[in-house]
């Protein structure tokens, strides 16, 4: 029979050289695929910030933007859906980057273009250390924001 | 490096069906061509030729990992009747997104170089699906 009493646990972990769970120590460290995707869904919200920024500054830019930001807040609902909160760790919800909206139309569909270029690029770097699952995530929202990047040229 | 066998079948795997992909495309182009005519028909030539290449690249790559490439169907069977130029374009669209979907299922593999290989290969297949479509999708590739 296997039998385990209150004090001889500590002899067994001392003999076999493991140390006991540390119970009372802090939360592990954040996974590197979760703080990748903590940084992705804040390059999310900063774009959905260009395009409503952009909305807001150019109306008759909406009837065409409005589509794009809808694939974005797609994009951002799957990041996030990706995340199980870490205990201690909020899933990143503000806006760190707020460049001024241009002051002509076409300055600012060509800012919106380099946005989307520079993010497309940059999921595509996040694929080759992720697990397989995300980085056909990343790989989709690259796509997506490559096709962003061609309909924008007809904005 | 128990795991080196299981790994390279996968990538072979992914491979392959991309090939069969642009196996259907070169085969699907074919017959959107034939219904379009003018600027849309200059472009489905473009893409027809773009398909050729790709296909050409990925029966190297399943060569070089010692594997035979899945060879051509003598035909296919269209997801709709093509009879016009509307559904020519949807069947452009349908072809770029099945080719779009076997290059995300690369992108899940092991080696790297392949994954970003599947990666780069999805954006102008999914560029050109938004072209033929009218519209962008928030997650190409994707089912």
């Amino acid at each position: 029979m296997l039998a385990a009493s209150a004090t001889s646990l500590p002899l067994f972990l001392a003999l076999s050289g493991c140390r006991e769970p540390a119970v009372l120590a802090g939360p592990p460290p954040l996974s590197a695929d979760v703080r990748v995707l903590f940084t992705a869904v804040t390059d999310e919200q900063n774009l959905i910030s260009l395009y409503k920024r952009t909305m807001a500054s150019y109306s008759a830019l909406a009837p065409a933007l409005a589509p794009l930001l809808a694939e974005h807040d797609a994009h951002l609902a799957q990041l996030r859906a990706r995340i199980i909160e870490p205990p201690g760790k909020t899933v990143p919800d503000r806006v760190t980057s707020k460049p001024p909206i241009p002051g002509t139309r076409a300055a600012a569909a060509a800012l919106l273009r380099s946005a989307e270029q520079a993010a497309s690029t940059t999921q595509l770097r996040r694929i080759a250390a992720a697990a397989p699952s995300l980085a056909q995530l990343y790989a989709s929202i690259a796509a997506s924001e490559a096709t962003h990047v061609t309909a924008l040229d007809r904005v | 490096m128990s795991g080196t066998r299981p790994q390279a079948q996968q990538a072979v795997q992914a491979l392959q069906a991309a090939l069969a992909a642009e196996h259907a495309a070169v085969y699907g182009y074919g017959v959107a061509g034939a219904m379009l005519s003018g600027a849309d028909r200059a472009t489905a030539l473009t893409d027809w030729k773009l398909h050729q290449e790709a296909r050409d690249t990925l029966q190297e790559m399943i060569s070089m990992l010692g594997a035979t490439p899945v060879a051509a169907s003598a035909a296919y069977q269209l997801p709709f009747t093509v009879n016009n130029g509307r559904t020519a374009r949807r069947l452009a669209a349908a072809l770029e997104d099945g080719v779009t979907q076997a290059y995300l299922a690369v992108v899940a593999v092991t080696d790297q170089k392949l994954r970003t290989f599947g990666a780069l290969s999805m954006l102008p297949a999914a560029n050109r699906a938004a072209g033929w479509r009218g519209s962008t999708i928030a997650f190409p590739g994707m089912p």
